[in-house]
């Protein structure tokens, strides 16, 4: 397997808020994930656009799923993280850690 | 969270529109899942607001995704179509020139001007020569008129009676003379301008009442009860609109006419004219109509059968004429007859004018399309290292050709647009310039037609401007261009460049000469003397029509209470009446004889325009008295009948001998002495341009008005204040004496001399902004040519200097280099122009259109400006530091 590609922040968060979502990531739970946990504003149109850059990469992908009333009975895209999406997402972690080692006396969240 | 058996609350309106867009953009498995996302937040929030945002952020990132992946195959596979790739083009074109604002800009305003004047003129082109008349069949419509030699001259009625019963080409022939009403009751007398007609007048032009009827034969006779046919203006506006003007009455002093009918909008014959009366009510035996050698005014228009052609009918009416010529050679012997038609008489006194307008436009276009050309060629020139990439990139030959069209025609469309916006300006600007009396001016205005001739010509522009560059800087090879070998592609372009140049100015070169022989043209007309002095007169016109007026004392009584009280006026010098003012043109041309010589045959009588004026007249007018007396009041009716002749008259008739005491008899040898007597001539005068400064002076006899009492005077006045101030009171200097007497034609003489080269002044003022124009356009191309050359050979010079080159060499190399392009051009320009010269011949006066002096002048003035154009960047030349020079890329 070839190195897992770098994320951007944004495709990152993305990938952590569909895996916690586990089945029940589509277009619009994803964005309110984005909003409740990370507080972060995302236009819908950026968010497909970012949602098909993913796939593109071969990082999520997605099968189609029937709607409910609420939206009209109109199908929705349940996204899954790919194997490569998750290493992708550990090796982020990997490196992330690996910057924050030594750095606890600076990065110390004050007592609340 | 939802509640299946919960009713769905009704849609919002957004969602219908935001659906069929989302169909549209996106794919439709992509459009339905982000619409049911948009649908499940708003079930949930119930914000249409935050709806219609989320919306607007699907619909346009999904437009950016699609454009980038658009973009992305069709560069990769070439699968996009033609349309989209010419879109790319465009697109591509409007980035490249953006990145170049001053060069788009520059090409804007040229187009713009070229388009926009070009439009402008060919709109009063289309207006008054091309498009048809707005009657019915105008095809098929002809005026006609005698002929007296070669000169038209209105029909004498029994005649016009002759010819009409005898012709068999129309399918109805009619009558008809310009005639002002003068108007009374309902406040002071005006005159209203009107036309007499034949019965069949409106039939013949295919014109339907509005309301009420036509005339009737019955109308159309001699005691018949005075019927009229007013205008819709004039309906609406002096009628108020009346619903029940049919059977109203207008009272004049001649007659009192019932209203019959009122024209529909829009109706115009020749001029706006608002009251039409039957010609038959004034042709009694006393009014002189029925003699055959009179013509009065009296003009026809006839309507065609089916087959006939113009020329058939003309040829028919000339052959008419030779027999009434063999029937009546004492009235006859010299008039013929014409038709032609009626659309190109009512124009042909501005169809010169216009032709020339027309002519000239079409060079400054031509010279625009040239300038932008030039541009391009530069340009191209200046992007070989651009299209050279290109190429070497993979571009075949017939992208980079498309690709630079695609710059040029999106630039000749913008110049359109823009353009159309100058006509628009530029025509309402000449509309309101115009002189008086340009026929079917209100049918002027930016049409379909226009809009038509701006697209087309930009399109062409473009083809043509953008043909040259575009071949050219297509042909180069890219190695060659990567490469520093360049140099070839650099030294065609140069030349294709001094050739453009070198037409640029033989284009300007022709306008300049048109403007210069108009301008020599207007010289001339205000050099001419008009025989008086025109400074501080005004004049005004009574007419004593009616029965009331046939008592000849009545009349001389009224000239002199008029006098009188015109001489009351505080600021009147003096102040003098006369049947015919000069400019305005003689009302009585007559034959005549001469006592002391031998009558000639009848053909070679000689005519003058007789003018009766009262005592003062001369010294009134300014006129100089070359010999004998002027009139005093001792010239009446009961003294020895005398006549005061111009100098012109002296001179044709008594060449080298003493013209006074000699005698001079109106009319025919036999005409009997009481209806005109023998007259002695007792002075000389004076020639005054009767006829307006461009015409030649005709023979003038002078009467005294007491012998010849006319019904029609102008009044003049001179003044010691300004002519303007006094107008109003020459008025009431009428209204004093008889308050229905309309007073018309109030003006300063200055002003009748001002309107009668109105059509030359405003021929000269155009040509002068064309001349301008072109002018601007060549030096600006010169300039641009020069200077591109200066800075492509820099290092030249570098080397020049090097080997000893001083700065004034350089100087003189680049001035000379453009001079010699500018040359070039005068020489073919010159050849043009008298090619086409003789197209301006109508607007002339005074000068030959090969003018010697106005040529010389003008390619002076065009190396002059050539020169200047030259000399700003040779002088950078010359400025250049050698070393600086020697290391110029």
């Amino acid at each position: 397997m070839t190195e897992p590609t770098p994320l951007g922040e944004l495709e990152h968060l993305i990938l952590l808020a569909i895996l916690r979502l586990r089945a029940d990531a589509y277009g619009l739970s994803v964005a309110r994930e984005l909003q409740a946990q990370a507080g972060r504003p995302l236009s819908r149109g950026a968010l497909y656009t970012s949602l098909e850059r993913l796939e593109l990469k071969g990082l999520i992908r997605w099968k189609l799923e029937t709607g409910g009333p609420e939206r009209q009975g109109l199908p929705k895209r349940v996204y899954t993280v790919t194997p490569r999406g998750v290493a992708s997402v550990r090796a982020s972690r990997r490196l992330l850690r690996r910057m924050w080692r030594g750095l606890d006396d600076v990065l110390k969240e004050p007592a609340p | 969270m939802t509640q299946p058996g919960r009713p769905t609350a009704k849609k919002p309106a957004v969602v219908r529109p935001v659906g069929w867009l989302l169909r549209r953009i996106l794919p439709r498995h992509e459009a339905e899942m982000s619409l049911g996302d948009l649908l499940e937040d708003l079930h949930d929030s119930g914000s249409q607001r935050r709806f219609t945002l989320d919306a607007c952020s699907v619909i346009l990132h999904g437009i950016a995704r699609r454009a980038r992946s658009r973009a992305h195959t069709s560069e990769r596979n070439r699968m996009g179509t033609r349309m989209e790739s010419l879109l790319m083009d465009v697109k591509f074109a409007a980035r490249s020139l953006w990145k170049r604002p001053g060069f788009a800009l520059v090409v804007l305003v040229t187009l713009a001007l070229g388009i926009g004047a070009a439009t402008a003129i060919f709109s009063v082109f289309e207006g008054i020569l091309l498009r048809p008349l707005p009657l019915a069949d105008p095809d098929r419509l002809v005026a006609a008129n005698e002929l007296d030699g070669e000169d038209r001259m209105p029909f004498a009625w029994p005649n016009y009676k002759d010819f009409r019963d005898r012709a068999q080409s129309f399918e109805s022939l009619a009558c008809h003379q310009a005639n002002a009403f003068n108007l009374v009751g309902n406040g002071p007398a005006r005159r209203v301008s009107g036309r007499l007609v034949c019965a069949s007048f409106f039939d013949v032009l295919g014109v339907p009442m509005q309301a009420g009827r036509t005339f009737t034969a019955s109308d159309d006779a001699l005691g018949a009860t005075p019927v009229a046919v007013v205008s819709d203006r004039f309906w609406k506006q002096d009628l108020g609109g009346d619903p029940s003007v049919i059977g109203r009455t207008l009272r004049t002093t001649e007659l009192i006419f019932t209203v019959v009918g009122v024209l529909p909008p829009g109706f115009r014959f020749a001029r706006p004219e608002d009251i039409y009366a039957p010609i038959g009510l004034t042709i009694t035996p006393a009014s002189g109509w029925l003699a055959r050698g009179n013509h009065f005014g009296l003009n026809a228009v006839g309507r065609l059968k089916a087959a006939v052609s113009a020329q058939q009918a003309d040829a028919e009416l000339k052959r008419i004429a030779e027999n009434l010529k063999r029937e009546y050679p004492n009235t006859n012997a010299r008039s013929s007859a014409e038709v032609v038609p009626l659309r190109e008489r009512l124009v042909d006194q501005v169809r010169g004018t216009l032709e020339a307008l027309m002519g000239a436009v079409a060079f400054l276009l031509l010279l625009a399309c040239v300038n932008v050309a030039n541009l391009f060629v530069a340009r191209g020139a200046a992007r070989r290292h651009e299209l050279a990439i290109r190429a070497a990139l993979g571009s075949s030959r017939l992208r980079v050709i498309r690709q630079l069209l695609a710059e040029s025609s999106l630039l000749s469309l913008v110049g359109g647009v823009l353009g159309v916006a100058v006509a628009y300006w530029f025509l309402r600007t000449l509309i309101a310039l115009a002189p008086d009396g340009i026929p079917r001016i209100e049918d002027i205005r930016l049409n379909r037609a226009s809009l038509a001739f701006a697209f087309g010509s930009s399109a062409l522009c473009g083809l043509i401007f953008g043909a040259f560059p575009a071949l050219q800087a297509s042909s180069f090879r890219g190695t060659q261009m990567l490469t520093r070998a360049g140099s070839m592609g650099q030294v065609s372009s140069r030349r294709t460049r001094r050739v453009l140049m070198a037409i640029e100015v033989a284009l300007a070169l022709v306008l300049l000469t048109g403007c210069g022989l108009m301008a020599r043209t207007m010289a001339r007309l205000n050099a001419v003397d008009p025989g008086f002095d025109p400074n501080g007169l005004t004049t005004a016109r009574v007419v004593l029509s009616g029965d009331a007026w046939n008592d000849a004392g009545r009349r001389l009584a009224f000239h002199d209470s008029v006098l009188t009280e015109v001489r009351r006026i505080p600021g009147v010098t003096a102040a003098a009446l006369t049947l015919s003012l000069p400019i305005e043109g003689s009302n009585w041309g007559s034959i005549f004889i001469v006592r002391d010589k031998p009558v000639p045959p009848r053909p070679d009588l000689p005519a003058a325009a007789f003018i009766p004026v009262s005592p003062d007249y001369f010294q009134t007018m300014g006129m100089r008295l070359r010999a004998g007396r002027a009139f005093t009041d001792a010239d009446n009716p009961a003294s020895r009948r005398v006549v005061i002749v111009n100098e012109t008259f002296a001179r044709r008739l008594w060449p080298g001998e003493d013209p006074l005491g000699r005698q001079v008899k109106q009319g025919w040898p036999e005409t009997p002495e009481a209806d005109a007597p023998w007259r002695e001539v007792v002075g000389v005068v004076a020639d005054v341009t009767l006829e307006g400064v461009d015409q030649d002076v005709p023979m003038q006899a002078y009467l005294p008005l007491r012998q010849n009492p006319s019904r029609s005077v102008a009044i003049v006045a001179r003044t010691s204040v300004r002519p303007e101030f006094v107008g109003r009171q020459l008025e009431t200097a009428v209204h004093t004496i008889e308050k229905d007497l309309a007073v018309t034609r109030v003006l300063p003489m200055t002003e009748l001399m001002r309107n009668a080269i109105a059509r030359q002044r405003l021929s000269t003022m155009i040509l002068g902004v064309f001349a301008a124009v072109a002018l601007l356009l060549a030096a600006v191309g010169l300039y641009g040519v020069v200077s591109h050359s200066v800075t492509e050979r820099t290092r030249e010079i570098g080397v020049r200097m090097a080997l000893g080159s001083g700065r004034s060499a350089v100087l003189k190399l680049f001035v000379m280099h453009g001079l010699a392009t500018a040359a070039a051009g005068t020489v073919v320009g010159m050849a043009g122009v008298f090619a086409l010269s003789r197209w301006l011949e109508t607007l002339l006066f005074g000068i030959e259109p090969t003018d010697p002096v106005t040529f010389v002048a003008v390619a002076v003035v065009l190396l002059i400006v050539a020169a200047a154009a030259c000399y700003i960047p040779a002088r950078r030349a010359a400025r250049l530091d050698p070393l600086n020079a020697l290391r110029a890329e």
